[in-house]
């Protein structure tokens, strides 16, 4: 069964999705959403094991090997974190009547469907395979942006189809390129030239001239999908106007998935021009993601466009540690790759449950938190801290990887704006988070507990994000070394 | 063929082209009378009207200069010579070892260009309200023009090989590349343009702002106007004649055997036909763009043009 | 077939791809543009029946004929009974003016062919001119969609843009393998039918076109 994992790991979210269409009742549908989602995580651990242990594990145009194992593991983890959170979330929705009785059971449809995608996308070896599953993710979710159906969330999810499918189109056309060099340099012709594994064995052997405007298409394309600027217009609307859930995962894990395919096109661009081409162009973006969204950060009043300006900064942050490249670099940014998902998650949630309470997604509006809320106000505060970069938590962990890099790579230029723009956001974050969770709360704000499912959630994800900034499991370390060295080559 | 016979050939092409170039406004007009339901006029009034012109008194405003009395017969000399030009019944190698005359394709534009200006010219000179305006959209639509027909002649220049008009014609084989396909689809753009037809201008009209050709002819009158409505005629039919030559030279005599001549001629009058065709087709189907839509239209022409040398010479 | 007469026909598919997409960035009118991308896409299918013949690979017969079927009359069909429904005919003035439009497209051209002939001997891996077309078509239809207003306009420059990716996959040796291009067909059919539906709702619940929504900024 383990050699078929593989197949099986996005054939869950599959059948889950299936199985709710079948179902009415909205605890039904919660139990089987939180049972789907545990399972995807069990069987992401069982693969992780085996792929540690004896190598990758293939299965047709499927491969599971060690840089697709924190992806699939943030998949698993956050599905099941948000499962949790949306058994409270999804009351409270049906209660004051954001949603309908019968649009729920395609909700959760929706969901494991993009959960599917994603999945899909992360293990495919067929280059052509990933490129579908990338598209499928921005239709599912696309679909679930705009679930809402107000205007906001209609003009949100038009942008987001509109400019993620010329995106991807753009990637489409890198892969062709690649493809292409990878024919040519085989001579014969065979399904073969479209696996990575085997592209990615022969990638010196390719045409440099042609890879390198394969990568840039890539780049360019699947960096659209993934929010780096100047091609991020898309993302703070549609992050802002999604169901926190949904925001949650598209900020989580949806944008690394992105990541995902351009590091495998990195690798073959490593092999294929040297290191320094697909290296600068990485700095390059990366450099202009942070320094874009920064001003957009401090002025910003919407909550969860305020967290997707930071997710397009956090991007950046990837990109830079992926671009500084080594050892350093690359390890770095795969940890910040985990250590955003699950921060980003916990902050989005956070953010749901204040807008469910204060029925407003104003920053200015929402007060007092810690008064009304504890305890999803400490997780606020928590949450802004560690997206700020703050010590013990673990974004600070992994900037400082990508800093060390760079600053051994000898970017100098580069390490003294990242950090400019850091401090910068660390104030900006702090003051808007201050003011929401400080003060007296507003008359309009609902009193009255929290669900308990949500927090339950909410402390899974901070749980996780306290232990990664304080000390590194050697599980984890190993996994994410295994998988520097195959990016590395 | 040596002495003054080169030139007897030319004079009798120039007067064989003057002498049908009304009957191809007759058959247009006709045509498009029959498309709109009306009788018309018959085939042959364009000869009526310049019989009548011929006979009528000159007047001109206190303004004008001897520059405007001599702008009729001078833009009608221009056109003429370029009408001599244009290959019509033969090909340069027909006379066995010896050249018949035909000219350079570039210089057949250029002598197009010149009866513009000095038509431009002459309006202006007069002094009119209407003169002006029509003057200075005519050059307008003749900077988006020409360049156009130049990059056309280019395209199909390189080729063959030389701009050569008697050459190209000679040279070119029946095989459509699609290059040549977006070079006619601009000469047919272009065709539009320089006979001064519904899209680009409408030849019926007299009101003054829809006139771009017959601002520049309303100060005229008497013969002076005769020489004018004439040239345009004869400008249409060279138009035509030329694009034939580029791109359908088919039917051309290889040989002066009367036979071939005949044969040739009839090919040209079935071309000249269909082309007649086209232009009513296209008059009675389309309405007259504004002018500042000109530029799109016409840039549509030059990018079609453009990307046929590119994809020429790529 | 001779390797060269797949070349030239490819060449010259090549041109009237790029001649319809100057159709489609002159379009005043929207039923022409949609028009002009379902010949397009005629001429895409015709490239793949030919570079079936050239290279023996039956699935490109496959291809051909589901573009054909697809993008050439489904989808066609499709948008114009969203304007008929909808019931806009006119693309209002683009962002920036058609001339420059033109412009910026030849000089897109004129990138396309320089980039194209900077590469070495993996040139031959893609018949004929399909790599410098397809980059082209593809920033062209990138152009369209940026520039203009209408949401019809931009689907169409959608579909425009992904018809230059088929043209050069298919012309890749012996074309890419049969399961990734019908997944391609798949997506594109899939994401056309949200974008569609997304038009719909909104135009049946707010009574504006999609494209004009600009609420959300900063």
């Amino acid at each position: 069964m383990i050699r078929h994992l593989p197949v099986l790991l996005p054939l869950v979210p599959v059948l889950t999705g299936l199985a709710m269409l079948a179902l009415r009742d909205p605890r039904a549908l919660a139990a089987v959403d939180v049972a789907g989602s545990l399972v995807i995580l069990v069987l992401t651990l069982l693969l992780a094991g085996t792929v540690i242990t004896s190598g990758p594990v293939a299965a047709g145009p499927f491969r599971a090997d060690a840089v697709a194992l924190p992806f699939l593991f943030l998949i698993g983890f956050l599905a099941v974190c948000a499962a949790i959170y949306t058994v409270g979330w999804m009351r409270e929705e049906l209660e004051t009547g954001k949603i309908k009785l019968g649009t729920v059971r395609h909700y959760y449809a929706l969901f494991h469907a993009f959960i599917a995608t994603m999945l899909l996308t992360v293990l495919a070896d067929n280059l052509g395979v990933l490129w579908i599953a990338m598209e499928g993710t921005t239709i599912t979710s696309a679909v679930l942006v705009g679930l809402r159906g107000h205007r906001g969330s209609l003009e949100a999810a038009w942008k987001y189809i509109i400019v993620t499918t010329i995106g991807i189109s753009f990637g489409l056309f890198g892969t062709v390129l690649v493809y292409a060099a990878a024919a040519h340099a085989r001579g014969d012709m065979s399904g073969d030239a479209m696996s990575w594994a085997v592209i990615a064995g022969m990638s010196k052997k390719l045409d440099p001239g042609i890879v390198r405007i394969g990568f840039l298409f890539v780049l360019v394309g699947y960096g659209t999908k993934a929010g780096l600027a100047p091609v991020h217009m898309w993302l703070p609307d549609a992050h802002s106007q999604a169901p926190s859930p949904v925001s949650a995962l598209l900020s989580g894990a949806l944008i690394k998935c992105a990541l995902f395919g351009i590091i495998r096109f990195h690798t073959i661009a490593r092999g294929a021009c040297g290191e320094a081409f697909s290296g600068r162009l990485l700095v390059l973006f990366g450099l202009v993601s942070v320094v874009v969204a920064t001003p957009l950060i401090i002025t910003q009043r919407d909550f969860k466009r305020l967290l997707g300006y930071h997710s397009v900064e956090h991007v950046g942050i990837v990109a830079l540690g992926l671009g500084f490249g080594g050892t350093v670099g690359t390890f770095g940014a795969l940890l910040h790759v985990i250590n955003h998902g699950v921060t980003k998650a916990l902050v989005f949630l956070v953010a749901g449950n204040a807008i469910g309470r204060y029925r407003t997604q104003d920053m200015h509006a929402i007060r007092g938190l810690l008064a009304i809320a504890p305890w999803t106000g400490t997780f606020l505060l928590m949450g802004a801290f560690s997206l700020a970069g703050t010590p013990p938590f673990s974004i600070f962990v992994s900037e400082l990887y990508v800093l060390r890099a760079g600053l051994g790579g000898g970017h100098f230029v580069a390490v003294a704006v990242f950090l400019l723009m850091t401090v910068i956001i660390f104030g900006g974050l702090i003051h808007h988070a201050g003011r929401m969770a400080f003060g007296s709360p507003s008359a309009s704000a609902k009193a009255g507990r929290d669900a308990g499912s949500t927090l339950g959630a909410m402390a899974l994800l901070a749980a996780v994000m306290v232990l990664l900034g304080v000390f590194l499991p050697s599980g984890l370390e190993r996994v994410l070394s295994r998988a520097t060295e195959v990016i590395l080559g | 063929m040596d002495g003054l016979a080169p030139l007897g050939v030319a004079a009798a092409r120039v007067a064989l082209l003057a002498l049908a170039a009304p009957l191809v406004t007759g058959i247009v007009q006709k045509m498009k009378a029959t498309l709109q339901s009306r009788q018309g006029a018959s085939v042959v009034q364009p000869y009526r009207d310049l019989r009548k012109l011929l006979r009528k008194g000159t007047v001109q405003s206190d303004t004008a200069s001897a520059i405007f009395r001599a702008v009729p017969p001078l833009v009608l000399a221009a056109t003429l010579t370029a009408a001599a030009m244009v290959p019509v019944l033969f090909l340069p190698g027909a006379a066995g070892g010896a050249r018949l005359p035909l000219g350079d394709a570039i210089l057949l534009l250029s002598l197009l260009a010149l009866a513009r200006f000095l038509l431009a010219v002459g309006a202006l000179d007069a002094g009119g309200a209407f003169g002006g305006m029509g003057a200075s959209r005519e050059m307008t639509v003749g900077v988006l023009v020409e360049p156009v027909l130049m990059l056309v002649v280019f395209s199909v220049a390189a080729a063959v090989g030389t701009t050569e008009l008697g050459d190209i014609a000679a040279r070119r084989s029946l095989a459509f590349r699609a290059p040549d396909l977006l070079a006619l689809f601009s000469m047919m753009l272009l065709l539009l343009a320089e006979t001064g037809r519904i899209p680009v201008d409408n030849p019926d009209t007299h009101l003054e702002l829809t006139m771009l050709h017959e601002g520049m002819l309303l100060e005229h009158s008497g013969p002076g106007l005769g020489c004018l409505v004439l040239a345009t005629h004869v400008k249409q039919i060279v138009i035509m004649a030329f694009s034939l030559a580029i791109f359908f030279p088919e039917g051309l005599a290889q040989s002066l055997a009367p036979q071939a001549i005949a044969i040739a001629a009839g090919a040209f009058c079935l071309k000249i036909v269909g082309l007649s065709i086209f232009l009513a087709l296209v008059e009675s189907s389309y309405a007259k763009l504004r002018f500042f839509r000109l530029p799109q239209f016409l840039g549509m022409g030059l990018l079609c043009a453009f990307m046929a040398l590119a994809l020429r010479l790529l | 077939m001779t390797p060269a007469l797949a070349h030239h026909l490819i060449d010259d598919v090549g041109a009237m791809l790029l001649f319809t997409m100057i159709l489609i960035l002159g379009a005043g009118q929207l039923y022409r543009a949609i028009y002009a991308v379902a010949a397009q896409s005629v001429f895409i299918g015709i490239a793949g029946g030919v570079l079936a013949t050239a290279t023996g690979n039956s699935d490109l017969w496959v291809i051909a004929g589901l573009t054909i079927v697809i993008k050439a009359v489904a989808l066609p069909w499709l948008m114009l009974r969203v304007i008929a429904r909808v019931g806009i005919r006119r693309e209002i003035e683009p962002v920036i003016p058609i001339s420059l439009t033109l412009a910026i497209a030849a000089a897109i051209i004129l990138l396309s062919f320089y980039l194209s002939a900077s590469l070495g001997t993996v040139r031959q891996a893609i018949t004929g001119n399909a790599l410098p077309v397809g980059i082209a078509l593809m920033l062209l239809g990138v152009l369209v969609m940026v520039s203009r207003r209408k949401a019809v306009t931009q689907m169409v420059g959608l579909f425009a843009s992904e018809n230059g990716i088929f043209f050069t996959a298919m012309a890749v040796s012996q074309g890419m393998p049969l399961i990734i291009e019908i997944g391609v067909i798949l997506d594109v059919i899939l994401g056309a039918l949200v974008m569609g539906i997304l038009m719909l709702r909104v135009r049946s619940s707010l009574d504006e076109d999609i494209a004009d929504l600009e609420q959300l900024k900063g």
